[in-house]
């Protein structure tokens, strides 16, 4: 039977979109190119005997999805947050201020631990405007009419209610730097720098960036808190309750469906063409990949007005995140938590200054977390763009510092690995379908939020091309892969 | 430091400024050309009617657009169907912004079946490569290196006839061919911007002269004249050929919505194809136009005789007309209200009529419409009796044959 929307790309956004669609009583179709769903959000098997969270070690569904979908989603914990200081010593950052937390802070200034519970209560808050602004529909600058305006003034309304001092410092904090954000709060360098390196997690960016304070709040809001929130099982399971659930609501997962054409008429949306030739009808389609992929490649920028194929080329897509993935034989001698390697601000913004001259960091910020005896290592900077190597080159040298940074801070963890596995942006790229391995489909900085993401002007997941819309994490409610951008992105499908 | 604020010349200049007695020089896209050889327009006007006459149009801003997607980036630039052009064809066209308002007009000729030739007004490099993102195509600006010379008049193809290696007999209206004068290729396309019987002719700069001195001693039985802009400019007036940022407001120039112009407002309606096949830049706009109706329109406006001649005779003068083509823009009246503006006026030597370029409102651009045109009587407003007519006002027979 024909389908009433098609949705490519079964990541979370897509999947969630697709729920609230089918939910609504319309036939869905989602199309995924890889032989498994969940897109960022996966847990597989590859190499002897791995099988892991491969790019997030962790995630959450925005609670409101959850229970709007009545999804069957593992538990998840949020744990701490631990950095490893020089010399051996670790600082343990938790949401909850709980005794252990104030006694790590006060071991490096009383001060700082003292004004814990307060910054806590702070990001709460923020975090808290963040997830309205993301379940508020964006109106499109500089045009703004009533209808659009009005949600927006219900948003101010929102942020009102925090109360004169509290808005203003939200307010305030998003085009801070994370350093300057933090240096108003503690003395400490390790706090601050620990702080930091959780705003600049996944972006392009250091803690001395502009903006950093507004992903600071993203990235608190998306995990929960300061460090990952783990799913039993693996974040894959996820995924699966989203298609479970799907399935039951009469929608189709179809794996190894790699689109690769928007096929239209007059503008108009018609269905998908795929990269065995062939053809699905449907006269809606949802994108949740990339809006630079979608719209460049699958629509095709002659297809498309010259200002937008302009913006759309302008969007910036920065990837500079790489993975390794150890397997070893258990013994690795890592304790639980999200381990960070950031130990001064300083430290953090010299890592991100290599991207920026388009080279790996040799003195990498790395977050380590381990699965049994798997190992894994976000590590940044890791640029896309290499300036005078390519990653052919580079992967080498990328191993060795990520395996040398982190066996530095647990020395017991060289002696421990069998095999080594990483994935370079370029890998994120190809086998991913991240456009320039950006793990948010376009950088979240103060020039692609809210109303202006994907694009100004095109914040409303519509395009020029009636009948495609946009999903993805790269639009409004995005980055990350909390579903909130297919939650957006399926109620203007659905008023549509 | 100084050089570099001056004007270019066109490969003309060695023979055009000496014969230049009024030496008044016009700026043209960058470059100096003359406004007019002669004190007054007459001769030069009379020549475009009557003989022939050799203007220099090199400032042209022109393209050459070639490879396997040249037609689909032309066709998806303008809303002329280019997919139904023949090579040796050539088609006016104007093109929009995605909001279907005019960014620029000029001609396309097919050179080729993947090599086309576009001229402008503006520079467009950018705007052609923002429209070729994603084709297999390239594009060239050969403003500088390709001269182009327009002879226009009833005359032309008697004096191109006496140069050119081949005979200019068979090449029909809008078309275009190659050949050569003395051992210099040209192409000839029969095009031009006076609505007269015409040609232009491309060629290399470096061999601009030995073309431009074969032309005027064949054409001197003919009485070939070097012609200026300004007379160009009362010529394309009667022709009813309109002019970027003086008769409609580019897009990109454009500070409010109001003074931008869709090409259905200018008139273009032949020229815009929606029953094409595929996108092109501002269809949608258009499309919705088209089926609302625009609320403006390029028409002619003529000026009734007599009533001018009551309005002068109250202060005791005949009628004193402009001697040349006026860009000021004058209010049309009607129903005791402001329906419109002339942007372009002038006197119509071969019409004996005084006329005008304007963009009247909507239900007042009906041809016959009877309206007023402001007019300055000795330093006095006063409203002129006029008509909507069609355009253009003046097209003789041999035009086209």
């Amino acid at each position: 039977m024909a389908s009433d929307v098609i949705i490519i790309g079964a990541g979370l956004n897509g999947l969630v979109a697709a729920n609230y669609l089918a939910k609504a009583g319309k036939r869905v179709l989602v199309l995924e190119r890889r032989a498994v769903a969940g897109g960022q959000a996966v847990t597989e098997a590859f190499g002897s005997g791995f099988r892991l969270d491969v790019l997030h070690a962790g995630g959450q569904l925005r609670p409101d999805i959850v229970s709007d979908l009545g999804l069957d989603v593992p538990a998840s914990r949020s744990e701490p947050l631990i950095s490893v200081l020089p010399g051996g010593g670790q600082l343990r950052l938790t949401a909850d201020s709980d005794d252990r937390t104030l006694a790590s802070i006060g071991s490096v200034s009383k001060r700082d631990a003292e004004r814990w519970p307060g910054f806590v209560a702070f990001m709460s808050e923020a975090s808290g405007f963040l997830d309205a602004a993301y379940r508020t529909p964006m109106p499109r600058l500089p045009n703004v009419s009533f209808s659009e305006g009005l949600p927006l003034a219900k948003l101010a309304m929102n942020l009102r209610q925090l109360g004169p001092r509290d808005m203003f410092r939200v307010i305030r904090a998003l085009p801070m730097s994370a350093l300057e954000l933090t240096e108003e709060w503690f003395e400490s360098d390790a706090v601050r720098a620990a702080i930091g390196a959780v705003a600049v997690h996944g972006a392009t960016l250091g803690p001395m960036s502009a903006g950093t304070g507004y992903t600071l709040m993203h990235n608190w809001l998306n995990r929960g808190g300061l460090g990952h929130r783990r799913v039993e099982g693996g974040v894959g399971r996820i995924a699966d309750a989203l298609v479970a659930a799907l399935k039951a609501r009469g929608g189709e997962v179809r794996l190894s469906a790699d689109v690769k054409r928007i096929i239209l008429d007059d503008q108009t949306v018609r269905g998908v063409r795929l990269a065995n030739g062939e053809e699905i009808a449907a006269s809606t389609v949802m994108s949740a990949a990339d809006p630079r992929h979608t719209l460049l490649t699958l629509v095709g920028a002659p297809e498309l007005p010259p200002e937008f194929v302009w913006a759309a080329q302008s969007i910036k897509m920065r990837g500079s995140v790489a993975k390794v993935h150890l397997l070893t034989d258990g013994n690795h001698g890592l304790p639980a938590g999200t381990l960070i390697v950031a130990p001064s601000v300083r430290y953090v913004e010299r890592a991100y200054d290599a991207a920026k001259y388009g080279q790996v960091s040799q003195q990498p910020y790395l977050e380590i977390t381990a699965d049994g005896a798997v190992v894994s290592l976000h590590y940044q900077f890791a640029p896309y763009a290499l300036r005078e190597r390519d990653w052919g080159q580079e992967r080498a040298v990328l191993e060795r510092s990520a395996v040398d940074t982190a066996a530095a801070a647990f020395p017991q963890l060289r002696s421990s690995i069998r095999e080594i596995k990483s994935l370079t942006p370029l890998d994120l790229e190809r086998t991913y379908g991240l456009t320039e391995g950006d793990l948010n489909h376009g950088q979240l900085i103060l020039d692609q939020m809210f109303f202006m993401r994907p694009m100004p002007g095109w914040s409303t997941h519509k395009t020029p091309i009636d009948g495609l819309f946009l999903c993805g994490s790269g639009v409004h409610g995005g980055g990350g892969i909390s579903g909130a951008a297919g939650r957006n992105a399926a109620k203007v499908v659905l008023k549509a | 430091m100084l050089s570099t604020l001056e004007l270019k010349v066109t490969p003309f200049h060695e023979r055009t400024s000496r014969l230049s007695v009024a030496q008044n020089w016009r700026r043209w896209a960058g470059y100096r050309v003359v406004g007019s050889y002669d004190l007054s327009l007459d001769h030069e006007y009379w020549a475009i009617r009557d003989r022939a006459a050799l203007i220099d149009v090199s400032p042209l801003m022109k393209y050459v657009i070639e490879g396997p997607d040249a037609a689909r980036l032309l066709h998806r630039l303008t809303p002329r169907d280019i997919d139904r052009m023949t090579v040796g064809q050539v088609a006016y066209t104007g093109w929009c912004d995605e909001e279907g308002k005019l960014i620029d007009d000029g001609t396309i000729s097919r050179l080729g079946p993947q090599h086309f030739r576009l001229t402008a007004a503006e520079p467009s490099l950018r705007w052609l490569s923002m429209n070729a993102v994603g084709m297999d195509v390239r594009i060239t600006e050969l403003t500088d290196q390709v001269a182009a010379l327009s002879l226009q008049g009833p005359k032309s193809r008697a004096v191109l006839n006496r140069v050119c290696k081949d005979k200019l007999d068979g090449l029909k209206y809008f078309r275009w061919m190659n050949t050569s004068v003395g051992n210099v290729p040209i192409s000839v396309s029969r095009t031009g911007y006076t609505g007269d019987l015409g040609f232009e002719l491309w060629m290399e700069a470096d061999q601009a002269l030995p073309v431009w001195d074969a032309l005027m001693t064949a054409g001197d039985d003919y009485g070939i004249t070097p012609c200026g802009i300004l007379a160009m400019d009362m010529a394309r007036v009667e022709a009813g050929l309109f002019m970027l940022d003086v008769d409609y407001t580019a897009a990109p120039h454009a500070w409010i919505e109001g003074q931008k112009s869709s090409p259905l407002e200018m008139g273009l309606d032949w020229a815009v194809n929606l029953d094409k096949k595929g996108y092109f830049v501002g269809r949608r706009a258009l499309e919705r136009e088209k089926r609302e109706g625009s609320a403006w329109r390029m028409v002619g406006i003529e000026v009734e005789w007599e009533g001018l001649e009551r309005l002068f005779a109250e202060v005791g003068l005949p009628p004193q007309i402009p001697s040349m083509a006026v860009r000021e823009s004058r209010p049309i009246m009607c129903d005791g209200k402001q329906v419109g503006y002339a942007s372009t006026s002038t006197w119509s030597p071969v019409l004996k009529k005084y006329i005008a370029l304007a963009h009247v409102q909507r239900p007042y651009y009906e041809v016959g419409t009877s309206v007023l045109m402001e007019v300055t009587v000795e330093h006095h407003r006063k409203y002129a009796p006029a008509k909507v007519v069609k355009l253009p006002f003046y097209e003789p027979a041999w035009k086209k044959k």
